[in-house]
């Protein structure tokens, strides 16, 4: 993966480009511009080569017509000059400290933290640059893991460390770093058979208590919500390197969809960089809105914004395959969902004795 | 009033069994003495009213101040004590005003007073010695007498008569050593309870310094507390006077007293002296209506005390619309009245006009137009048309046997009927005059912005005053203001500010129709909250409404809700809504100019700095931003600024306009001005010339890419906040930000709003009754605005319009 970073000088060239569209159209008489390729649904497509979702060729223009365009342009322009001066003083800052460093911009200053996230992934999807090599560094924490993996790190006086994910960890696991690059970290060896990611961290809990792990010889990945980076490229690093199946193992509910989409196909909002995050062989396990029926889990009625995303799902390309329609309509017509916790009802065993086993099988896994 | 004379015919009565003091504990309910808290708040009412009225007729600015102090805490003892700067009672009449109950003129003069409520000073009088034993001090000078005369005023509750005690002459020295010049002290003390909040003195004080901005008021409160309300206008109300009753509003007994009680030789006289708004000709109309014509169909010339009751009946029917005239008419084909000639009758709106006979049919058919043969057929209103067309053709068959005239006659009476002629018949009432309005008082609108203003503390202001109309004989007038912005509660209902006659309404807000006004108006399309788009709207905002009338109608003798009435509800609907457009331009307005100083942020703070931060990364020169600018911007900017000038004491206005656009721009400005308050245009130092009363415009110069032009004139002849913001319209190919087109719709707009405010041209009712048959009608001239010649041509300027109420100056 080292062809995935750039050089400062390539970086710098690729930032002064967008530096120079604005210059030259107000030399030019006209407002200032930047040009970036629209980040929604509906500009993202299927690219067969890297078997993950990427940005389509729209692109949408913000120019400096309106005030909330130009102070856009005004702030792009600060940042540039921010990772310009860390390029060149050799530091790197995190994205909320870039955040408060623009209290200082004046009319430049970022109005909330999701502005400055927004615009350093602009930035990113303009220049096709990393934000590793803006030197800006995410504030989410990595996943953990819990599994008989061996990786090695390299730690704060550059030595490296290796760590196996089961021996060398506590019950908190192996806390994924926010650059997993091989720079930073190498896969060493195993002795899984797969890897497991978990959204809920009451569930990852109670997978290591029940010594899931172990018995079915998996890595367990404990994806805290919608997964970081980091740890969308560590498991498709393992999955990689490796060559382990993935499965992904979520609440029954519209946003659990979207995580499993994130990792399998692409995130809406890092597609230019699908092809280094996505696990496209990665498979959803569960819960299923058949699983609903099939287990008859107690259940909460889908809100009004549950039924907008489901909706909204519904005409994603990432959801086009006849089983997440089928998925996605068989919630809708439920109008329910349910946690993986609600496995509980048939007591603590139930997940890792019945449930998992079930269903892993049904993939051939178990 | 009738309300107020029944009270006054019931006391007359109880007199004789039970003693005054037991008639007002019976009715203290209505006189406003039912709870403690009440007591006192009726109490400052019936002073301040009192104080306010006296120096309303004496010409004099009131200076009022009331102070309630705890004369015993524990008992709910207070002692109330209110000085004014009127004109004094003179000491003979002390006695006679604080003693007996109904004193005075106002319940035999019609016209608008704030004592048409409330039962009077000496109702304040009675309840502090029937609660506390104790007289009421008053201390009086009038400016003629050196010396004051003070002395304390008790009721003998049998003969309903004062009684004075330790009276002296004092001279009455104020606070600086000088000497007052007239004015009026009075303290009693009474069983009462002082609270705060929506419903208190505190409250009944500060809306009645709302309603009366030319008055001082002060207050200090038991804890020692002062509030002073400023006097803001030196310009005192109106001088009313007193009119005759007119017809409309009058009752069967009401006419049967002022019948016999005139000094009219005659019914003619009767009917033209002793009642406003009866011309000569409906004075014959209203004897014929009624019956009361000899056989030559002359007025009868009987006294008016001896008609009999019978022809008093048919009077007063005749006065109240009951009886008047079915007139037949038919529609031609722009859908215009045609009235039918001579086919008039008395008669009233239920009963059939004249049973006519067969005979009388046959009698008109003799010789007469097929017309008149419809209008003889279209009059008979008991019976459908198309029956009444059998029975006449078989009336006229029957005379003349079935001949050919018949037949054809018939035909085409038949095919008239049936087509062209659409037969109808219109019940109308005798025309009379409206009655004279100088007998209201409304407060204006400048005044009640700047009485709003001065107790509210917010941003935009708007009021309107309606021109006076009638319901039922009574004049009545209604005046609204909104308040809208910060400083108040955004969340919860509006604050709803009643008035009738001045006098603050505080109770019964619910059930109140100036607030069922407010409720019918559905506010979310003014920019109000409103659920449901029914009930009192929410937001920052109060709505002040005041009925001013010569007989304001109670749901109840506590008179604290006005009483639906149809006419007057409408009136008050119809100003809501024009608050309401009101409230939407401002927010309009608001809206655009923030859109505006967005655009100038970006050009004068966000562009330089993309200018210099990109050339800096760059290692390149500052780029220039003209071009840029005139990209973004592309248009053509107006900005107002309207100050208060402390120096000259005037109100000072400033208009530019600012070309952003790449090409020549060329317009005319025009700004609107207080013309109509009196305000006096100077400084103009750009001429132009007016577009219509209260618009100015300018031709400008020619403005290139990036060119501007300003325009300045002050205001002179204002006070301080009277004129706060300027609206500025152009015409011209090419918008401009912050200013209006001014189109055909606009200048419509502005010359409606202009009709409300003088109101709607004068009926010429005198005329309009003639019995010929009025010819097709033609559409009333609209007298559409002349057009204006953009190259600066003189359009005829429409004529002064005078504002119908004048104040007269106040003697400063």
């Amino acid at each position: 993966m080292t062809d995935r970073t750039h050089s400062p000088e390539e970086t710098k060239a690729a930032l002064h480009d967008v530096v120079v569209e604005m210059y030259d159209r107000i030399v030019k008489g006209e407002p200032p511009t930047m040009t970036l390729p629209v980040r929604t649904k509906n500009n993202i497509t299927f690219n067969k080569r890297l078997g993950v979702y990427k940005y389509g060729k729209s692109t949408s223009v913000r120019d400096a017509t309106s005030l909330r365009s130009a102070k856009q342009l005004l702030r792009a322009l600060h940042v540039v000059e921010f990772i310009e001066e860390m390029i060149d003083a050799g530091k790197s800052s995190t994205l909320r400290e870039m955040y408060y460093i623009s209290e200082g911009w004046g009319h430049g200053k970022f109005g909330s933290q999701n502005e400055s996230n927004n615009l350093a992934e602009d930035l990113e999807v303009v220049t096709k640059c990393l934000r590793e090599d803006f030197k800006l560094r995410p504030e989410e924490d990595g996943a953990r893991i819990i599994g008989n993996i061996t990786l090695q790190e390299r730690n704060r006086r550059g030595e490296w460390m290796r760590i196996n994910a089961r021996d060398d960890v506590g019950d908190s696991g192996y806390g994924v770093p926010y650059n997993v690059e091989s720079e930073k970290l190498e896969l060493i060896e195993h002795d899984v058979d797969f890897i497991m990611a978990i959204e809920t961290g009451g569930m990852f809990d109670r997978l290591i208590e029940n010594g899931f792990d172990e018995d079915h010889r998996c890595a367990l990945v404990h994806l805290k919500g919608q997964p970081a980076r980091s740890t969308r490229r560590i498991m498709k690093r393992m999955s990689e390197e490796w060559d382990l199946p993935v499965v992904v193992f979520a609440d029954c509910d519209p946003w659990s969809y979207r995580i499993h989409a994130s990792i399998a196909y692409g995130a809406i909002k890092t597609a230019h960089i699908s092809e280094y995050l996505a696990t496209p062989t990665a498979t959803y396990l569960g819960i299923t809105a058949d699983d609903i029926v099939a287990y008859d889990l107690p259940s909460d009625d889908l809100s009004k914004k549950d039924i907008e995303a489901l909706n909204a799902e519904l005409t994603d390309p990432r959801f086009q395959d006849p089983w997440w329609q089928e998925q996605i309509n068989m919630m809708l017509e439920l109008g329910k969902k349910a946690e993986q916790q609600s496995l509980a009802k048939y007591g603590l065993d139930f997940v890792t004795d019945t449930y998992l086993p079930e269903k892993l099988a049904e993939l051939g896994l178990a | 009033m009738t309300e107020k004379r029944d009270i006054a015919t019931r006391m007359a009565g109880n007199q004789k069994q039970a003693s005054i003091s037991e008639f007002f504990e019976k009715n203290k309910h209505f006189l406003g003495f039912d709870s403690l808290h009440r007591s006192l708040i009726t109490a400052v009412k019936e002073a301040v009213d009192n104080a306010l009225d006296a120096c309303e007729e004496a010409r004099i600015l009131p200076d009022i101040r009331i102070e309630i102090r705890k004369a015993d805490p524990r008992r709910d003892i207070i002692e109330l004590e209110v000085e004014d700067n009127g004109p004094g009672i003179p000491r003979d009449s002390i006695a006679k005003v604080f003693g007996q109950l109904l004193f005075g003129s106002r319940f035999h003069a019609i016209r608008q007073s704030r004592g048409q409520q409330g039962i009077g000073i000496t109702g304040v009088v009675m309840y502090s010695q029937l609660t506390t034993g104790k007289p009421t001090h008053v201390r009086s000078k009038i400016a003629s007498e050196t010396t004051a005369v003070e002395m304390d005023l008790g009721l003998d509750t049998k003969s309903n008569k004062a009684i004075k005690s330790k009276e002296q002459r004092v001279p009455w020295v104020l606070e600086d050593g000088t000497e007052k010049v007239s004015g009026l002290n009075v303290q009693c003390r009474m069983k009462a309870k002082f609270q705060r909040g929506k419903q208190s003195v505190w409250q009944y004080l500060r809306m009645t310094s709302i309603v009366n901005p030319h008055a001082s008021i002060t207050f200090v409160d038991p804890d020692g507390e002062r509030t002073h309300w400023p006097r803001v206008t030196e310009r005192l109300p109106r001088k009313v006077s007193a009119i005759k009753p007119h017809p409309h509003g009058i009752e069967l007994g009401q006419l049967n007293r002022l019948a016999k009680a005139t000094k009219a030789a005659n019914l003619s006289i009767f009917l033209k002296t002793d009642f406003s708004g009866v011309p000569g000709r409906a004075v014959k109309e209203m004897c014929e209506v009624s019956g009361l014509v000899d056989a030559k169909g002359q007025p009868l010339k009987s006294r008016p005390g001896r008609l009999d009751p019978e022809q008093i009946r048919a009077l007063a029917e005749t006065f109240q619309g009951i009886r008047g005239y079915l007139r037949p008419y038919r529609l031609d084909h722009r859908g215009s009245r045609i009235y039918v000639a001579n086919a008039r009758r008395p008669g009233n709106p239920t009963a059939p006009i004249a049973n006519a006979k067969h005979g009388d049919l046959l009698d008109a058919l003799t010789g007469a137009s097929i017309d008149d043969l419809v209008g003889i057929v279209t009059a008979r209103t008991d019976m459908h048309w198309e029956e009444s067309l059998t029975e006449l053709v078989g009336a006229v068959g029957s005379a003349h046997g079935d001949g050919p005239w018949n037949k054809q006659a018939a035909d085409a009476i038949s095919k008239h009927l049936r087509k062209a002629w659409d037969p109808r018949i219109v019940f109308e009432a005798v025309k009379l005059l409206k009655p004279p309005i100088d007998c209201l008082s409304p407060i204006e609108e400048l005044l009640i912005k700047k009485g709003l203003s001065k107790t509210i503390d917010s941003r935009f202001v708007t009021t309107l005053t309606r021109a006076p109309a009638v319901s039922t004989g009574n004049p009545f007038q209604i005046e609204v203001g909104l308040i809208f912005g910060e400083g108040m509660a955004a969340d919860s209902a509006v604050e709803v500010l009643r008035f009738a006659n001045r006098v603050p309404l505080m109770y019964q807000q619910g059930g109140c129709m100036l607030t069922k006004a407010i409720e019918s108006v559905d506010w979310r399309q003014y920019g109000l909250d409103q659920p449901g788009g029914n009930g009192v709207p929410k937001g920052p905002a109060a709505i002040l409404v005041h009925l001013a009338s010569t007989n304001v109608q109670f749901t109840s003798e506590a008179k604290e809700a006005v009483a639906d009435n149809e006419e007057v509800r409408e009136e008050a609907r119809k100003a809501m809504l024009e608050l309401g457009r009101g409230l939407r331009k401002h927010l309009e307005k608001k809206k655009k100019l923030a859109k505006t100083q967005e655009k100038f942020e970006l050009i004068t703070d966000i562009l330089p700095a993309i200018a210099e931060k990109s050339a800096a990364i760059l290692d390149r020169e500052v780029p220039a931003l003209a071009g840029s600018i005139t990209r973004i911007m592309n248009a053509v900017i107006a900005q107002e600024e309207t100050a208060w000038d402390k120096e000259s004491k005037r109100t000072t206005v400033e208009i530019s306009l600012r070309n952003y656009t790449a090409k020549a721009r060329s317009y005319t400005l025009l700004a609107n001005w207080p013309q109509r308050e009196g305000a006096v245009m100077v400084d103009n130092e750009h001429g132009g010339r007016a577009e219509m009363t209260g618009v100015w415009a300018w031709k400008l110069e020619t403005l290139k890419p990036g060119e501007s032009a300003t325009i300045t004139f002050a205001l002179d002849g204002l006070e301080k906040g009277d004129w706060t913001e300027t609206d500025v319209f152009y015409r011209g190919a090419g918008d401009v930000i912050g200013a209006s087109k001014m189109d055909d719709a606009l200048l419509a707009e502005l010359r409606r709003q202009e009709d409300i405010i003088t109101g709607e041209p004068q009926e010429e009712e005198e005329e309009a009754m003639a019995d010929e048959p009025e010819g097709p009608e033609v559409p009333a001239e609209d007298s559409p605005a002349p057009p204006v010649d953009e190259g600066g041509g003189t359009p005829a300027p429409s004529g002064p319009k005078q504002t119908l109420f004048d104040y007269t100056e106040g003697e400063a």
